[in-house]
Formats: structure tokens, C-alpha cells, sequence
């Protein structure tokens, strides 16, 4: 279900492109039996690709259309005939039922008619499994009917011929019953979800009601730096809140998220009497204090720490949404919050010079005191995946704070990596190297693979290069010197290979016969017997030395069988 | 005959027992880790352990002394171990009283012991101890981060499961490993823990006591490691019972390709139901290992399982009349392959190298699905098959995944490595064998035990009943195989004779009792096929140079070349018509064999008009055919100096991971063999499915 939403598989197949199919196609409905039997060696090679994974329809189609090919070369009694369109009929019948078939047997005939196969085939295969064997008229008529159905469902319709598009309606008929209630379940599930939105909006807005009514009314007060206690309808408002918290935590913080909320619009920051923040602010970001307060009532409710990382991980998926417009002013908030979180988890004690009630004061603005185990690593992918102007700060708050940073150096590269990045450029005068804007950070460790490579780049620029180069060739060199003296060598065109997908070479054209072999030598060979001529073989490790043993014989009456059947030739 | 054994042992073993326990009261001064230099006393005192630590009511036991141990006398004249043991009790009875500086031979002597008491024990060992999980983690492990490593100390039968790969090295102490001991001094092993399989235990075992000084020795070792502050921490933990290990991060060119698959980018993490066991944020997840809590058990050993190893290895390393020849059998999935590794392990303690003979087409353990192959082994195997892939001695390439299709071949092919091994070889072997243990695939179970002079048969089961019947030397009497038969006084004794006077060897049944026995995983990259890709993929990763640096696509690779005409092409698996060979060869995995034969071409390339089992050196990738000079061009990791021999090619069943075809970056235009337009929901496009136990409407209600 979920693969059609998402952009459409490669899959692997027997044919090289479309012309070979569209050629194998062709030759097999044709009626030249020269060109069917064509048709029909393609196909065995394709099955030896397939190994045990060739399509059913593939598979019966070829078994008929020997049928047919056998029967127009005119070789073969009408008796014969009938076994061999029996054999096929009744492969075909089975097989393509079978993916229907359920944990119990289903009557053929229930799941043919659903297929749209003629009932008369079904009793067709009847008649040669359990009754009379058919006439060979009969035979021909069912395998032509057979062929035109397996022409209609699925070679006209595979590989984007006319039916493939409607993808929908082709699985409705495999099991309409589960469809249904799947979808009936996906409405329920929906429905309970815009529920919960809505719920979710609603309290959320009924909080910040509260809280400017309680700002207007102690204005005064609020410039003061203390908040009011909350008011009964608020704590009712709150404890409502966080009972939703721990039922859907995700849809209250994606709420949240939503502009208005956590990120406030132009007219609430200006009710609260908050400047807009300046773009210089964008690179440190801290929210306004009296912002920060507004919410504090409702997040300190929320401190549990599976809240917090939720939140967190959230705010780090909005930045990354946000992506490359930067100087925005939800980037803003958003970064602003996160830092704001991380700082609250911190414990270094930057502010020891400050008094008791300076103290006493910071502490009160904390959304929670106690430090939180954080998921460092998460959190440190999570802020590298979305890049903003914000990023080395947080990336700074991050590294100062984990729980078990990583080397100092390795700190410090990844800070410059980062400002280099995202264009902040810190203190150092040069300016960033052009190709380092190539290839976007997605994950550390591609920030660490870069940060080697930038090593390696500046320790060393042409000299390692060039002994590089020197040691791929002293390598090549061995090998051709082992090679000397058998077929096998290095390829020593200059091709550039990583163009050339595998099954391709240089010069290589789309026709689908440019691999047929006009002239070719056969070669047979019996079984190795277990001693081998020593003198060639003997220093190598996957063929040793004869080594007779004691056992008596050596060849048992199915090794003279195997023999003997070696001899005969296909 | 073998029950009797068995039974003997266990009571001369109970008897023992007893006799540590009275030994014990008469003489106070001696502590159990004093004791364990002499190898029988270290499982006595295991197993005394393991009884007191199920019953704690240890009056009840002094009350039934006298009884048990009354059948200890009727062993007396014939006990050869007893003979040791008093040996041993003695020199463990010196080892304690020497503690002057003449210690010098006597350290040798009882490490000579240790060796032995070491083996002994991991296998014995039923303690259920401490899991290393959560908090613990934070008091006992520590990580520099300059260095980019973690030490770790655990306390003796500790254990530390998880998920991820990484390099361990033991810094003081002993630990095992799957049935491996990793001792201090000894190199460090690659350990690797995939979602794939069970993930893998650390055990701390129980230290000599001898060699063991005090806290010193071990805080100048932590020294070389770690900082000042992180060695204070650490060494309030270590006892002289402790071992400290050191666990670096692990990235091998096998790790970089396979990651170099999105598929795959998870393969070392816990799977989806184990997520939730996970340990997150201790000092040993930087580095690429993810502990788990307690609730997964790890690897389950039963009692006939532990039994059967310690018969197997004392048969190997005692005086056994020539070399063991362990057959190992049993259906699908009930832990043949993680029998063989546990054995193949413990064996590895005692012995240099181990013999391998590989007979499971499906689940490989060396090479690539499909392979029929002769290995010596002489690195523990400390994960799952893929991420020991090496060259065997000898390998037949069979390009199947199973061996139904031709089972004469498959004999053949099984006769002919094992005739490839030097016959005065004492290095014990182990025959692995296919889980197809209905039909056929009984009779050639019956035909590999009749072709080999097996010593032992170990017939793996679960759920207690056997799947099949005993394949005991009194059932071999009269059984039939595919190829042999019972004998008979007939015309047909000049065929036979190969094995009259008909051998004897130990039956061990064998009940597995892990966790979802019987049952393919269903996880990711549990399946078997998923499995086999992974085996493939590992195979493949030989290609990558050893150097860090970015994954190279294969195609991206430069090839060797070669003329059509001076190599030979055939098929296993399917007949293909001459004229459209090239059809089913091109971008396929084909098999590099050896003919004996000089193959000589009469214009064109030269085909095979049948597969002959031949001997295979290798794989490689046909990564494009020149029809116009009549090249092909190769991608193999095969060393030239063996490349230059090969003039066979084999295609078989075997394909390349799909991955390997849809994932190559930088190709230009179509890629070959792969379409995104294939439809799945019409009918008849998916490949054959066989329902197994299709039930009747009609047997519903029964």
C-alpha cells in the first residue's frame, strides 16, 4: 500500500531494456514457429537470470507456446500432442490461481472466474487431471484462448502498457473485503485525528487567552519580572493540558509548532510589548523574556522528559523544513526555543558571579531544573541535518553539554566545519573553499568523512596525490606480472567505467540482439576427477595436489553411472 | 553404549562434587577461584555453583551426600580422569600454598592447567550472572575520546549483550566469546553483532588466581589507556577476579560497502522488537556497540547442547583413536550453523585449526550461497556467516541454493572434497549438512554418514521430538541412502565394500532450546534469503581496497579482460540455448572453475554442454561482454596469481543482490536489467509461490 505513495521502485528483470521485451513479445505471439522458437530460447535465459524468481506468467506463457511451436513443425502424433498441451494447460490453470488461493483451498473455478479465465478452461483441466484427456482440438482451442488471455493480463499491460497506470483498481479485485475495511479504518483514524487537532488548538488557545488577559491586567507588574499565579481557569486550562500531553504528546507539540503558538505572530509579540527580533539576533537566538514567560507556565507542566525530547526533536524537523530560507522569523523562534531548552538541561555554571536572588531569578525563568538525560547523539544528528545560520550556536550548546563529548579537537573541527557551512564564518579571515558547498551535510558522518578529507587535503595537496597514483600502479604492475602467460589481464583501455553501468560496455548499442552468438564452439566435459594433473595446478590454493586415499575404490557404481550418462550429447 | 557413557560421566561428575564439598569443609583456607586451575574442579565448581545457586538450601543437599555418593566407589577402578583430577587437586593444593618468589615454575605449571580449566568452563557455565546493562554501564566502562576507545571491567560471569561491531581486546582477565577465549596478552578480535542473528554475549570468566597481583598491575595498565580521572573511576571496580577489556570502534571495507547500501544502513543496529531493550547513551554507543538489557537473553544453550560440546571437545583434545569426524545435522533452523561456531570455537582453545566440510548449499558459512567447500579454519568466528567470508581450500561450485535438483551431483561433488583432503590430516573436521532432513534428503543424511569415517553424528532437534528418526549406528544398519544400502549378502558387496566392517561412531541428540528454534526469522535481514544476499555482498566487499576512503560502486571498478574464446561458459541450473548464452551471462555472478581440460575454441566463444563438477576459486561479476573484439570483462576479487588458471565460467542460481544492480551512482543512461514500469499487482507477475499445507475446506473442523 504505502509503495504507491512513495516514487516508484527499480526492480531487477530478465531484460536488458524495453526493446527486448517489447521483442521477445513480439516472436512469441508470432506465427512464424521460427521466430517463436526464438522467442522461446530468449525466455530460457532469462529464466536462467531469474534463477527461481521467473514470473508465472512468463514462465506458462513459454510452456504454451512450445506447445504450439511443437505442434506446427508438424513432428509429433496428435497423442503426443495431447500430453504436452495437457502438461501446459494444467501449469497454467494451477499457477496463476495460486496467488489467490488463501490459507484454505478455494475452488479453482470461483477464482478462474474472477480472473476472467473462460470456465471451460477450468474444465478443461478437469478433464486431463482426473477424466477422459481431451481431443487435440480441444487442446488447440484452450491453448489459444490461454495465450489471449496472458497476451491481455499481463504482456500488454506490464511495462507501462495500456492498463498499468490504474494501479488502484488492480488490487481491488484481489481481496475487495480487507479493502474496504482498510479504508474505513483509515477514515477513523482519521477523523479522531482532526479531533484531537482541534482539541488540541483549542486549549492551547484558550491558555494564551488567559495568559494576555492576565498580562493586560498586570502590565505593571510584568515589567517588575514576576508572572502572576495562575488563576483557578487556568490551572483548570492546564491540568486539561497535560492530561492530553500523555494521551497524544505528538499533536500537542505539532500544535505548538503551528505559527501562533510557540512561534508568535507579529500582533501577539506586540501585545506583549516585545520588539521584532533584529537579523543580527539570528545567528544566537534568545527569545524575548517576556515571550519566554508567557509559556513557561504551560511548558513547566510539560518537563518530563519524554516531552522534551519529543520537543525538541520536533523543533529540529521544523529548522530542517525550513531549510534553506534562512532569516526567517519562524527559523528564529524555533531556533530560539531549542537553545533556549538546551540551555535549561545545562549544568555549567556560567553565572557564579551572580547573587542568590539573580539566581533565584534565572532559575524561576527555567522551563525545568533538573537535568535531563538527553539523547546526545540523536540530537547532535538532528541539528547537523538541518543547517541554518543558527546552527553553529546550537552545535556549540550541544557539544558543550553532552554527556560524553567528543574529543576537543574533533569539537572544534566540527564548529569550523559547521560555520564554514552555513556561512557564518566566526573569526577566521579566509573564506570558505568553494567546493565544500558542493555536497550538503546530511549526517556526521559525512561531516566527519569531510572533515578527513579536508585533513588529508591540506597535510599533503599533490604530493600524496601522485604516490597515490604511484601505489595504484605498483599494484596494477603485480597483477599484470601474474597474469603474464595466461589470457587474463588488466583492462588497459582508458574507459571511464563509473559511466558504464554494469551489463554495459563502451560501444555497446540498445538493439536487443547485440548479444546473440552467430558462431560458437561446444565443449564437453565430464566430471574433474579427483586427481588433476599436478604439475599445472599444484600452487594453487583452490586446486591441490591429487591426493589418493587409502579407501578402496574411488569410483562407486553411480560415479560409472554419472558417467555414462555424461556421454550422451544434448 | 553412548547413554551408558553419558551417565557414567554424570555420576563420576556428581561424585566429585561431592568430594569439593567435604574437601571444602576440611580445608577453609581454599576459596573457589583457588581451585579453578585444575580443569575437572572448574566445572565441579561450577556445577556446584550453578546447584547451590537453583537450590540455596544447601542442608538439604549435605542430607543426600551419603547417598550419591555411594556409586563413586564402583568408578574408582575405572575412572582415567579420576586419575587427573587428584593430580590436579594436588597442584591447585600447591598453587595456593606457594606464595614465595620461586613461583616461577609453578606459574607455568598451573597455566598449563589454566589453559584447560578455561575451555572447560565456558562451556559448563549455567550461572545465570549479572547482565552489564543501564547504570552499571556508567560505573564500569569508561571512553577516551582522544583515543576513541572504551575499557571496560566486569566482574566475574558478567555478561555484556549487544547489537554492533567492534574490535575487543583483553587488557587483564580472560572473557569468551561464543564459546572463544580472548585472554590478555592475546591480539584483539573483531567482533560483530548484526540484526541479523542472535546478537553476541561477552562473558567474563573467573581469572587465575595466581597470576594475578594486586590492583597495580592493572592501574599501570589503565594508565596506557585512559586519563588519570577515568582510571581512578575505573580501578575502584577492579577485584583480582575482574577482567578489563578494551573495545574499539570497527570499520573494515566489508562495513563501508555494506552500508554503502540504504538497505542496509541499519544492519548493525538492534532490530525493530529490540529497540526497546536498547541502552542508549552509555560509553560504548559512540563507539558503535548498543548494549542490551537483560530482557534478550543472547544465545540460549540447553543441557544436551553443552553436554554434546563438552563430549566433542574432549574427544578432540583427549586421546581419541585418529582424527573426530563431526557430523552435524538436523532440520532448518534449529542452530546447526551456531552449533558448528560454538564447537568450531571451543575447538579453537585447545587446537591451531579446525577442518571444515561444507555441505549446506542454503546457508553457507564460508563462501557464498550455492558453494560446496573444504575450509581450515584458524580465526574464531565471533558473528555471522557474512562476516567471515574467506577462501577455502577446496570449493565446488553446485549453483544451487538447495540440493534437490541433483543429488547424485551433490554427492559426488560432497565425495570429491573430502577426497581432496590429505588422509593422514589428524585436524578434527566438521561436516556441516543441509536442514532438508525429509525424503532425499534423509537418505543422503544416511549416504554422507556412510561415504565418511565419521567419529561422531550430533542431530540437532527442538520442540522434544526429533523430525527425523535417530540416525544411529544401529539404525545405519538397515537404512537405506540415495547411493547406499544397507549391506547384503549379494551380488552388490563389490560396491559396498567401502564401508564393511560397518563403522561405529557416537550418536549425540542434541535439543535446541533458544529462542524462535524451528522458525525462519521474519525480522529484516533475518531471512534466509536476505541472509544469502548478505554472504554475497560480504564476498563482493573484497573488491573495495583496504584503505579508508569512500565505497567505490562496482561498476565504477576497472576489470580484467580476457578473450571468449580461451574460457569456457556454462550453466548449472537451467539448459540455455548456445546462440543466447550471452543473454543470461551478462551482469550475472558467475563461478571462476578450473578444467583440467585445455579449452580451445574453433571460432566464437566455447559453451559447455553441461556443468561438470569442477573445482571453483572463486567469483566474479561479468560486467559487459565486447561482442566486436570478443572480450569479457570481469570484476573478481580472485588473486591473479589464481585467476591466471581459471578458463571455466559457471552460471548458477546464484544472482547478484538486486541492490548491487539498482544502486550505481554515476552510471550513465539506462541501466541494464532494471525498470521501474514493472507492474507487481497484475496477474501472473510475481514468481511461483508453493503453498505448503494448503488446507482442505474439508478439514476444517477436524
Amino acid at each position: 500500500m504505502k509503495k504507491r505513495n512513495l516514487e516508484k521502485r527499480r526492480h531487477v528483470v530478465a531484460w536488458v531494456n524495453k526493446a527486448e521485451w517489447d521483442q521477445v513479445l513480439e516472436y512469441l505471439y508470432s506465427t512464424d514457429p521460427g521466430l517463436q522458437r526464438f522467442a522461446l530460447q530468449r525466455i530460457s535465459a532469462w529464466k536462467a537470470r531469474y534463477a527461481n524468481s521467473t514470473p508465472v506468467a512468463v514462465e506458462c506463457t513459454a510452456e504454451l507456446v512450445r506447445c504450439q511451436v511443437l505442434d506446427r513443425s508438424r513432428q509429433l502424433d496428435g497423442d503426443d500432442l495431447v500430453l504436452l498441451y495437457g502438461a501446459a494447460l494444467v501449469r497454467f490453470v494451477n499457477l496463476i490461481t495460486e496467488k489467490q488461493q488463501g490459507k484454505t483451498a478455494r475452488p479453482l473455478r470461483t477464482i478462474a472466474g474472477n480472473l476472467n479465465i473462460p470456465e471451460w478452461v477450468v474444465d478443461l483441466r478437469h478433464n486431463f487431471t482426473h477424466r477422459k484427456l481431451p481431443t487435440l482440438k480441444w487442446c488447440r482451442k484452450g491453448c489459444k484462448v490461454v495465450l489471449d488471455w496472458l497476451q491481455q493480463e499481463y504482456w500488454s499491460r506490464q511495462l507501462g502498457g495500456g492498463g498499468s497506470g490504474d494501479w488502484d483498481s488492480q488490487s481491488e479485485g484481489e481481496d475487495e473485503e480487507m479493502d474496504l475495511k482498510r479504508r474505513e479504518d483509515e477514515l477513523i483514524a482519521r477523523q479522531k485525528e482532526m479531533e484531537e487537532y482541534k482539541h488540541a488548538r483549542e486549549l492551547l488557545i484558550s491558555f494564551e487567552k488567559e495568559q494576555f488577559q492576565a498580562s493586560e491586567g498586570l502590565q505593571g507588574d510584568l515589567m517588575g519580572g514576576s508572572w502572576p499565579a495562575p488563576l483557578a481557569d487556568m490551572s483548570w486550562i492546564l491540568a486539561e493540558i497535560k492530561q492530553f500531553a500523555l494521551e497524544s504528546s505528538e499533536m500537542l507539540v505539532d500544535v505548538l509548532l503551528e505559527d501562533g503558538f510557540l512561534v508568535p505572530t507579529a500582533e501577539q509579540l506586540e501585545t506583549l510589548g516585545c520588539e521584532l527580533p533584529d537579523g543580527a539576533g539570528l545567528t544566537e537566538p534568545r527569545l524575548p523574556q517576556t515571550f519566554l514567560r508567557f509559556w513557561l507556565p504551560l511548558l513547566k507542566m510539560l518537563n518530563f522528559s519524554s516531552f522534551i525530547h519529543l520537543l525538541l526533536e520536533k523543533l529540529f524537523v521544523e529548522l530542517k523544513v525550513l531549510g534553506s530560507e534562512q532569516n526567517n522569523h519562524r527559523a528564529f523562534y524555533i531556533s530560539a526555543w531549542i537553545s533556549e531548552l538546551i540551555i535549561c538541561n545545562s549544568n555549567k555554571f556560567e553565572f557564579h558571579f551572580e547573587t542568590k536572588t539573580q539566581k533565584k531569578a534565572r532559575m524561576k525563568d527555567r522551563i525545568f531544573v533538573n537535568r535531563i538525560q538527553l539523547r546526545w547523539q540523536q540530537l547532535l544528528s538532528a541539528c547537523l541535518d538541518a543547517p541554518c545560520s543558527s546552527t553553529p550556536h546550537l552545535l556549540r550548546l550541544i557539544l558543550d553539554d553532552m554527556e560524553h563529548p567528543l574529543p576537543l579537537e574533533t569539537r572544534q573541527k566540527l564548529l569550523q566545519l559547521c560555520s564554514i557551512y552555513t556561512q557564518t564564518a566566526p573569526s577566521e579571515s579566509d573564506p570558505p573553499p568553494p567546493q565544500q558547498h558542493r555536497q550538503p551535510i546530511y549526517t556526521l558522518e559525512s561531516l566527519h568523512e569531510k572533515l578527513q578529507h579536508s585533513k588529508r587535503l591540506s597535510r599533503s595537496t599533490e604530493r600524496s596525490d601522485s604516490s597515490q597514483d604511484h601505489k595504484l600502479s605498483e599494484a596494477h604492475a603485480e597483477k599484470i606480472k601474474q597474469l603474464r602467460g595466461s589470457p587474463w589481464q588488466v583492462c588497459v583501455d582508458k574507459v571511464p567505467w563509473k559511466n558504464f553501468p554494469l551489463g554495459k560496455v563502451p560501444g555497446q548499442s540498445d538493439d536487443p540482439s547485440c548479444l546473440m552468438v552467430e558462431n560458437h564452439s561446444m565443449m564437453t566435459v565430464f566430471d574433474q576427477p579427483v586427481e588433476l594433473e599436478s604439475s599445472s595446478t599444484h600452487s594453487m590454493p583452490g586446486v591441490s595436489a591429487p591426493t589418493r586415499t587409502a579407501e578402496g575404490l574411488l569410483w562407486s557404481h553411480s560415479d560409472v553411472n554419472k558417467l555414462k550418462s555424461g556421454l550422451q550429447f544434448f | 553404549m553412548k547413554v551408558n557413557k553419558t551417565a557414567q560421566a554424570k555420576s563420576q561428575a556428581r561424585s566429585q562434587k561431592w568430594k569439593d564439598v567435604r574437601g571444602k569443609r576440611s580445608r577453609p583456607p581454599i576459596n573457589s577461584s583457588d581451585l579453578n586451575s585444575s580443569p575437572v574442579m572448574a566445572r565441579v565448581i561450577q556445577e556446584h555453583q550453578a546447584t547451590v545457586k537453583k537450590k540455596p538450601s544447601v542442608k538439604r543437599l549435605k542430607n543426600k551426600a551419603k547417598s550419591v555418593s555411594a556409586p563413586k566407589k564402583k568408578n574408582i577402578p575405572q575412572s582415567g580422569s579420576k586419575k587427573s583430577h587428584t593430580q590436579s587437586n594436588g597442584s591447585s593444593m600447591l598453587t595456593v600454598d606457594n606464595d614465595s618468589e620461586d613461583s616461577q615454575d609453578w606459574k607455568e605449571y598451573s597455566k598449563s592447567f589454566n589453559r584447560n580449566g578455561i575451555e572447560r568452563s565456558c562451556i559448563v557455565g549455567d550461572t545465570r550472572p549479572g547482565r552489564l546493562e543501564g547504570e552499571a554501564l556508567h560505573y564500569c566502562a569508561e571512553r577516551d575520546d582522544r583515543k576513541n576507545h572504551a575499557v571496560l571491567v566486569m566482574q566475574e560471569n558478567q555478561t555484556l549483550c549487544f547489537r554492533g561491531k567492534c574490535f575487543l581486546t583483553s587488557l587483564y582477565g580472560r572473557v569468551e566469546v561464543m564459546g572463544f577465549t580472548i585472554e590478555e596478552g592475546q591480539q584483539s578480535y573483531p567482533l560483530f553483532s548484526p540484526a541479523s542473528h542472535c546478537p553476541l554475549t561477552i562473558r567474563a570468566l573467573e581469572s587465575p588466581p595466581d597470576t594475578r597481583g594486586d590492583r597495580t598491575d592493572a592501574s599501570v595498565m589503565l594508565r596506557k589507556y585512559l586519563s588519570s580521572v577515568s582510571c581512578k573511576k575505573l580501578l575502584k571496580r577492579v577485584k583480582p577476579s575482574s577482567s578489563i577489556i578494551l573495545l574499539e570502534p570497527m570499520e573494515t571495507p566489508l562495513t563501508r560497502f555494506l552500508s554503502s547500501f540504504t538497505d542496509l544502513s541499519e544492519l548493525f543496529s538492534p532490530p525493530m522488537s529490540e529497540l526497546i531493550s536498547a541502552v542508549l547513551d552509555t560509553p560504548l554507543n559512540g563507539l558503535g556497540m548498543i548494549p542490551l538489557v537483560s530482557a534478550i537473553e543472547g544465545f540460549k544453550m540447553s543441557e544436551s547442547y553443552r553436554d554434546a560440546l563438552n563430549t566433542l571437545v574432549n574427544a578432540c583434545t583427549g586421546d581419541f583413536d585418529g582424527c573426530a569426524v563431526i557430523l552435524v545435522c538436523g532440520t532448518k533452523n534449529v542452530g546447526k550453523s551456531t552449533f558448528i561456531r560454538f564447537l568450531i570455537n571451543t575447538l579453537l582453545n585447545h587446537t591451531t585449526s579446525v577442518d571444515y566440510l561444507e555441505g549446506d548449499l542454503g546457508q553457507t558459512e564460508f563462501t557464498p550461497a550455492g558453494c560446496l567447500s573444504l575450509s581450515t579454519i584458524r580465526e574464531p568466528l565471533l558473528g555471522p556467516p557474512f562476516t567471515h567470508q574467506n577462501s577455502p581450500e577446496h570449493m565446488i561450485y553446485y549453483g544451487q541454493t538447495s540440493c534437490e535438483s541433483d543429488l547424485d551431483r551433490f554427492l559426488e561433488s560432497m565425495k570429491s572434497l573430502w577426497h581432496r583432503r590429505s588422509p593422514s590430516r589428524e585436524t578434527p573436521v566438521i561436516i556441516n549438512t543441509m536442514g532438508w532432513v525429509k525424503g532425499f534428503g534423509f537418505q543422503l543424511l544416511v549416504d554422507l554418514i556412510r561415504f565418511f569415517p565419521v567419529s561422531h553424528v550430533v542431530q540437532l532437534s527442538h520442540g522434544g521430538t526429533t523430525q527425523c528418526p535417530l540416525l544411529t549406528p544401529d539404525f545405519l544398519k538397515t537404512a537405506h541412502g540415495c547411493q547406499t544400502h544397507p549391506p547384503a549378502p549379494t551380488a552388490l558387496d563389490e560396491f559396498t565394500d567401502i564401508h564393511t566392517p560397518p563403522r561405529s561412531y557416537t550418536h549425540l541428540n542434541v535439543q535446541s532450546e533458544f529462542q524462535g528454534v524451528g522458525r525462519q526469522g521474519t525480522a529484516k535481514h533475518q531471512r534466509t534469503n536476505e541472509h544469502r544476499e548478505l554472504s554475497l555482498l560480504a564476498y563482493l566487499s573484497q573488491l573495495q581496497s583496504a584503505d579508508p576512503g569512500p565505497v567505490r560502486p562496482l561498476h565504477s571498478l576497472t576489470p580484467y579482460q580476457v578473450p571468449h574464446t580461451a574460457l569456457a561458459l556454462g550453466a548449472i541450473h537451467c539448459e540455455i540455448s548456445p546462440s543466447h548464452m550471452l543473454y543470461a551471462a551478462n551482469a550475472s555472478l558467475v563461478g571462476l572453475c578450473c578444467l583440467g581440460e585445455k579449452v580451445t575454441s574453433r571460432g566464437g566463444p566455447v559453451m559447455l554442454s553441461q556443468a561438470p563438477i569442477c573445482p571453483c576459486v572463486g567469483f566474479g561479476v561479468l560486467r559487459g561482454i565486447d561482442m566486436e573484439r570478443g572480450l569479457y570483462f570481469l570484476l573478481t576479487p580472485v588473486d591473479p596469481s589464481v585467476l591466471c588458471k581459471v578458463n571455466c565460467l559457471l552460471l548458477g542460481a546464484i544472482s547478484l543482490p538486486s541492490c548491487i544492480l539498482t544502486t550505481q551512482p554515476g552510471s550513465e543512461g539506462e541501466t541494464p536489467y532494471v525498470t521501474t514500469d514493472y507492474s507487481f499487482d497484475l496477474t501472473g507477475a510475481g514468481k511461483l509461490r508453493v503453498f505448503k499445507g494448503l488446507m482442505r475446506p474439508s478439514q476444517m473442523g477436524v
